[in-house]
């Protein structure tokens, strides 16, 4: 049974998802006082069912992880918050339908950089995400997006870049000055849903050039 | 880029331009609140083979077009979701017009199976009232382009 929003006890109840760890966070209203208390139900778009989240129930805290709730991808979901006062008023504000698909925000990829005489070699780390195959083997970005790509662009002096891109991992930016330092930055695109990841930034110096020395 | 349904190809269809067609008119989704309601359901779209691909999106595009697109036009006011409605529906008009299922009796049983699935979803979608299931479909959308991209080649 849902009870009327009556009081301003809770509000902006969402999913903040990224890499697929999707937490559910919410506000207090701005009449709540500190000792009231949030309970977090969740449940697939289509099932009549809520259920209760363990580990949420009458917690004082604004969050809520519901990752391992949330990780089929072939799933919607709904999540709601039961907030109730010490004087026993109660409010419930539910999420819009979520997907963490279309919702997932990409973090900057894992990357090493390493520094050579005239080269710079970079190194993308896979990237795994807490969603499982059917087998029980964690799924990569790069299993879930079948578009997913990598864009690396190297700052070589205030008027010019080099860029390279691709699906592989491994990249060499050649022709480089010894001794000299560099700014490399590395994004992952996933066109079809969108999505662009922070870059990830290295500064690296490459080697003095001791063949004559 | 084309989709590959099974023998059924369409070329000309950028994926990414649906989802953002779709994205622009989210807010529509919101507007479904039977949350008990799925109407494209696992049982209409998993397991799916290539075979009978062919078959079921041309039944399901052909819906959206005829039944679910048909009075949206007219609710939508702002000219922004005018323009992604107009691109989601044609590129839908467009897949239809490209899909070519075979007839040939042996494909019957593929095509039968098919139909099944669709009826699941077209009987669910009757059990509401039409504005309902019409606002609940649209807010499908995104589930049936998820469901497209299988048989999409990069």
């Amino acid at each position: 049974h849902m009870v009327e929003d009556t009081s301003n006890l809770l509000q902006h109840v969402k999913f903040q998802s990224s890499n697929f760890e999707n937490i559910l966070t919410w506000d207090s209203g701005l009449e709540s006082a500190p000792d009231t208390v949030y309970s977090v139900e969740y449940k697939r778009y289509g099932e009549r069912e809520w259920l209760a989240k363990e580990g949420c129930q009458r917690v004082t805290r604004k969050s809520c992880n519901l990752t391992m709730e949330t990780g089929n991808l072939t799933e919607l979901y709904y999540a709601r918050v039961t907030a109730t006062s010490a004087g026993g008023r109660s409010a419930t504000k539910m999420t819009d339908r979520f997907s963490s698909l279309q919702h997932t925000t990409i973090k900057p990829p894992d990357v090493t950089c390493i520094p050579k005489v005239r080269s710079i070699q970079m190194i993308v780390h896979p990237t795994s995400t807490p969603i499982r195959a059917g087998d029980g083997h964690q799924l990569t970005l790069e299993d879930i997006f079948p578009d997913l790509f990598y864009r690396l662009e190297l700052q070589v002096n205030h008027t010019y870049q080099m860029h390279l891109g691709g699906k592989q991992r491994d990249y060499e930016f050649i022709g480089l000055s010894p001794d000299t330092e560099y700014l490399g930055t590395i994004m992952i695109f996933v066109p079809t849903w969108s999505k662009e990841s922070a870059p990830y930034v290295c500064r690296v110096k490459t080697l003095p050039d001791r063949t004559w020395t | 880029q084309e989709f590959q349904f099974g023998p059924c190809r369409v070329e000309g269809v950028v994926l990414q331009e649906l989802w953002e067609a779709f994205s622009a008119m989210k807010d529509i989704q919101a507007k479904d609140n039977i949350t008990s309601v799925r109407l494209l359901r696992k049982e209409v779209l998993q397991n799916v083979s290539d075979a009978e691909s062919c078959y079921l999106i041309r039944a399901l595009l052909k819906f959206y077009l005829t039944t679910v697109f048909k009075n949206y036009l007219d609710k939508a006011a702002d000219s922004r979701i005018r323009k992604s409605f107009s691109t989601l529906a044609n590129n839908f008009f467009v897949i239809v017009s490209k899909l070519q299922p075979s007839q040939e009796n042996e494909m019957f049983s593929i095509s039968e199976s098919a139909r099944r699935r669709f009826l699941l979803f077209q009987r669910a979608f009757k059990q509401l009232d039409i504005q309902a299931a019409q606002t609940k479909a649209f807010g499908e959308v995104d589930i049936l382009l998820t469901w497209m991209e299988k048989f999409y080649q990069f």
